[in-house]
């Protein structure tokens, strides 16, 4: 059954006590994708985890791996492995014994269990650790240890549970590019979970954005960087100007809005909202135009600038727009352009694309 | 702290020190007296009361008595503590805190009581008086001191140790005997030592259901009531000497195990 994706969750809830952690999750995931999970603590991330590894059982719904029902399937009977976020490693075994582990579980022979140690040990540049026991590797080793131990029998889904949240700030972004790079030589499917956006960012071919147990969004990180669907993923990810006003209607594809007076055209990725509510919708702090005639960019305002900020390769600027109330808009520029702006208003202009009419 | 209060707690500290180590000083001291009276002053010295003690088969048999209950009785205690405290440990059941009460009473009960209990248990069990008999009573006396230090040990295993085992694909009972009982190791040792010297020292328990065969402590009661004699003191520091190396042994081991893992 080729057509059955990898990972199938068929309306999956889970409630605990009287928390719904998950609430009719359905979700497919393809063979050697990299898709990350992203959401504050108790979005319900670390609970499809478990469940897809089967430390917890759904109160409803089914989970399907290759088209096999594994909803009750205990975790030593999947063939998926996971990288705890404390690693996990078992301390009184080596390197070796540790990535062995499953294999001899697996019930693969002597010379066969060998033969895959070297080789994952070599991949994993790991080979003149093996005699080591955990306690004596830094915590990038322990880190490649892990993964090595849950790469080691080859499994279908490879779980990863915030694995670089004990790593220093230096390290996290190298290993972020090796587990990147491990996953397309290896073409592993791997699922990640995090709460670091920056990390999701950078790895991701799909990012699912979790918030209260559901998807608010669904997509590459382009996609919820650029056009977020809803207020909770624009503010989550990167940073964004939140723009507050009123729905005037639909013009083609594009949306139109009042914004104290000023009429602003952009889409809306997450759904056209209702017809005169209030609504808001998000403009990346980079799109932000700066012109000193009025530009032909689908939306143009001016404003003032009321504080800079030196950030080396960039410049944050703080917008004052008299004619929207008073309203204050961020951006970012290059330190040239930072630099020569000057007290006198300017024109702010941005596309039509470049902002978001956000769901609530 | 002011000086005079340091200079204060450090007597208060070595008075204290004086207290438990003068008596024990004396035994040893008296144990090489060339003489059959204890008391000062020594006027000469000799090793016969220890060259006695290793030629007195009475005495080495009931040294071997005492270390052969010392051992049955240990293994029983570790088998039982270790798979209650296992039952017990990190989980929530109905009934949990009655046998975990149940578990440590042994160990807060008299020792006369409990021994004048166990005699009349066992009589009315039909259990003969003597080695069977001592050896129950000491694994029960133990029990809750394995269960303790063993369900120490296990709240500090993380979840994910298990979970990771089950990953791999390990069945719980696998997980049990690769991943837990390894983590477990130095407190079972741990709780194996404490438990052999708390046997070896038992005279209560061993007195009331010992037949006509005496350990080593209800041998040494028994010579005192025939009075006093450096014989005694002899034995006594054998068996302190003994009882120290184990103790200062087995405290090294278990730490060393510990700061491994």
């Amino acid at each position: 059954m080729s057509s059955d994706p990898l990972v199938r969750l068929e309306g999956v809830t889970k409630r605990f006590g009287d928390t719904v952690a998950l609430d009719n999750l359905t979700l497919d995931i393809a063979q050697g994708e990299f898709v990350t999970f992203l959401g504050p603590s108790g979005c319900g991330k670390s609970t499809t985890l478990r469940i897809l590894g089967g430390f917890e059982q759904p109160t409803s719904g089914r989970v399907l791996l290759r088209g096999d029902d594994v909803t009750k399937r205990p975790p030593e009977k999947r063939n998926v492995n996971m990288v705890f976020q404390d690693y996990a490693l078992f301390p009184h075994m080596t390197v070796r014994q540790n990535i062995g582990f499953g294999l001899e579980l697996k019930g693969m022979g002597k010379s066969e269990i060998a033969k895959r140690q070297d080789e994952i040990m070599s991949f994993l540049e790991l080979t003149a650790y093996g005699d080591r026991y955990p306690a004596q590797l830094s915590g990038g080793q322990r880190q490649r240890v892990a993964l090595a131990r849950a790469l080691a029998p080859d499994p279908a889904l490879l779980l990863l549970d915030e694995p670089l949240g004990a790593l220093d700030a230096k390290l996290r972004g190298q290993v972020q590019q090796e587990l990147k790079s491990i996953q397309r030589r290896t073409n592993k499917t791997f699922f990640f979970v995090t709460h670091d956006q920056e990390e999701a960012l950078t790895m991701s071919d799909r990012i699912v954005v979790m918030n209260k147990g559901h998807v608010e969004q669904d997509g590459t990180p382009e996609e919820l960087y650029f056009h977020p669907a809803s207020r909770f993923v624009a503010e989550f990810i990167g940073e964004t100007n939140l723009l507050t006003g009123e729905l005037r209607g639909t013009e083609g594809n594009a949306v139109v809005m009042d914004w104290f007076g000023n009429t602003l055209r952009g889409h809306a990725p997450g759904g056209v909202p209702q017809a005169g509510e209030a609504i808001t919708a998000s403009v990346r702090l980079e799109r932000l135009g700066f012109h000193a005639e009025r530009p032909t960019t689908a939306n143009a305002v001016q404003g003032r600038v009321v504080g800079k900020t030196f950030l080396g390769s960039r410049m944050a600027l703080d917008l004052m727009v008299e004619e929207a109330n008073g309203a204050t808009l961020k951006a970012y520029v290059d330190a040239d352009t930072g630099q020569s702006v000057g007290e006198a208003p300017v024109w702010i202009g941005w596309d039509e694309s470049s902002m978001a009419v956000l769901r609530d | 702290m002011t000086r005079h209060n340091r200079i204060l707690l450090s007597c208060v500290y070595w008075a204290f020190v004086a207290y438990v180590f003068v008596p024990l000083i004396l035994m040893v001291l008296m144990g090489f007296k060339d003489s059959n009276f204890i008391g000062f002053p020594i006027r000469s010295w000799t090793l016969d009361w220890y060259t006695g003690v290793f030629a007195d088969t009475e005495t080495l048999a009931a040294f071997g008595y005492s270390v052969a209950i010392a051992v049955l009785s240990t293994v029983f205690s570790v088998i039982v503590g270790t798979w209650i405290a296992v039952l017990l440990e990190g989980r929530k059941f109905w009934g949990r805190a009655a046998i975990f009460g149940m578990t440590v009473l042994p160990a807060l009960i008299p020792g006369i009581i409990s021994a004048i209990a166990f005699r009349i248990y066992a009589r009315y069990l039909g259990i003969e008086p003597g080695m069977g008999a001592i050896v129950w009573s000491h694994a029960v006396h133990n029990v809750p001191f394995v269960v303790l230090v063993v369900m120490a040990r296990l709240s500090t295993l993380p979840k994910s140790q298990i979970e990771a085992a089950r990953d791999l694909g390990a069945d719980p009972l696998i997980a049990f005997l690769r991943i837990t009982f390894p983590y477990l190791v130095p407190a079972i040792m741990g709780a194996s030592i404490f438990c052999l010297l708390l046997s070896f020292d038992d005279f209560v328990r061993s007195f009331f259901l010992g037949g006509y065969e005496p350990t080593l402590p209800v041998l040494i009661f028994a010579k005192l009531k025939s009075g006093m004699s450096p014989e005694i003191n002899a034995i006594a520091t054998v068996a302190l000497v003994l009882t120290a190396v184990i103790g200062v042994w087995a405290e090294r081991f278990t730490r060393r195990m510990n700061k491994d893992s």
